[in-house]
């Protein structure tokens, strides 16, 4: 799995990226869209598969990440994502799914990434006691440690 | 339903340098090997750790990560990572890379 060899040296000490992963919350990542957008396919997904709510984080600028909060499926979770990916069009979206399939399970940043600050809350929207009251519970967690 | 925690990234670490040799065999086909030499070299890798488990054992899972680099892809337990941490990751040091979610 090595893809270089190099030597220690000029390199700063980092962390590792720590994220939070699960089948049945249905996450989006916005990549290169304004706030305005990601609002709106977030409204258009949680309303045509009653989703209850959701929650938008801010990754960075233009980078948008969309937490659902029904429980659901992972074949309904793939299904719903590539809806999105398809209608709205959007490359990073389309790109970050196959990902997540290869995988098994979807994952979303929490912690900060080199420059990028950690993912912070701009939109919360519906019911949220489910999957986005766990997320957010994992998420404190994992803030802890990092 | 498993909720997990990703620890990922790029990183470097000592590695075994290894060598290839070949062995012409009996058919006459001749048959590449490697084998690892005592030599180490620093490589640039990626890995990734997915975490499951209990509150605690999460915690000191994670913490534990930072230190211990994971051999590829490795989906375990906490618990199980806590109680043989060799098994799953190496001594290592992680780096500021792009890397994909």
């Amino acid at each position: 799995m090595a893809s270089r060899v190099s030597g220690l040296t000029g390199k700063s000490k980092a962390n590792p990226i720590l994220g939070y992963s699960d089948t049945e919350t249905v996450k989006l990542d916005f990549d290169d869209a304004s706030f305005r957008i990601a609002r709106y396919w977030a409204e258009r997904t949680s309303r045509w598969f009653r989703l209850r709510g959701f929650i938008i984080l801010k990754s960075s600028k233009n980078h948008y990440h969309v937490v659902f909060d029904r429980v659901v499926a992972w074949a309904q979770n793939v299904r719903i994502v590539a809806w999105v990916a398809l209608l709205s069009h959007n490359k990073g979206l389309a790109r970050w799914l196959p990902m997540q399939c290869i995988k098994g399970c979807s994952t979303l940043r929490v912690s900060s990434k080199r420059e990028k600050l950690p993912p912070r809350i701009v939109c919360r929207h519906g019911k949220l006691d489910r999957n986005v009251e766990n997320f957010l519970k994992y998420r404190k967690m994992i803030k802890k440690n990092s | 339903m498993v909720k997990k925690i990703a620890v990922y990234g790029s990183y470097e670490a000592k590695v075994p340098v290894r060598q290839r040799f070949w062995k012409r065999r009996r058919n006459g086909i001749r048959q590449r090997y490697w084998k690892r030499t005592s030599r180490m070299k620093i490589a640039e890798m990626k890995g990734r750790y997915e975490f499951h488990g209990k509150g605690k054992d999460l915690y000191k899972a994670v913490v534990k990560a930072h230190h211990l680099m994971p051999k590829g892809f490795v989906d375990v337990s906490a618990e199980e990572f806590l109680r043989h941490p060799e098994k799953y990751g190496f001594e290592g040091e992680w780096i500021d890379r792009e890397v994909k979610s």
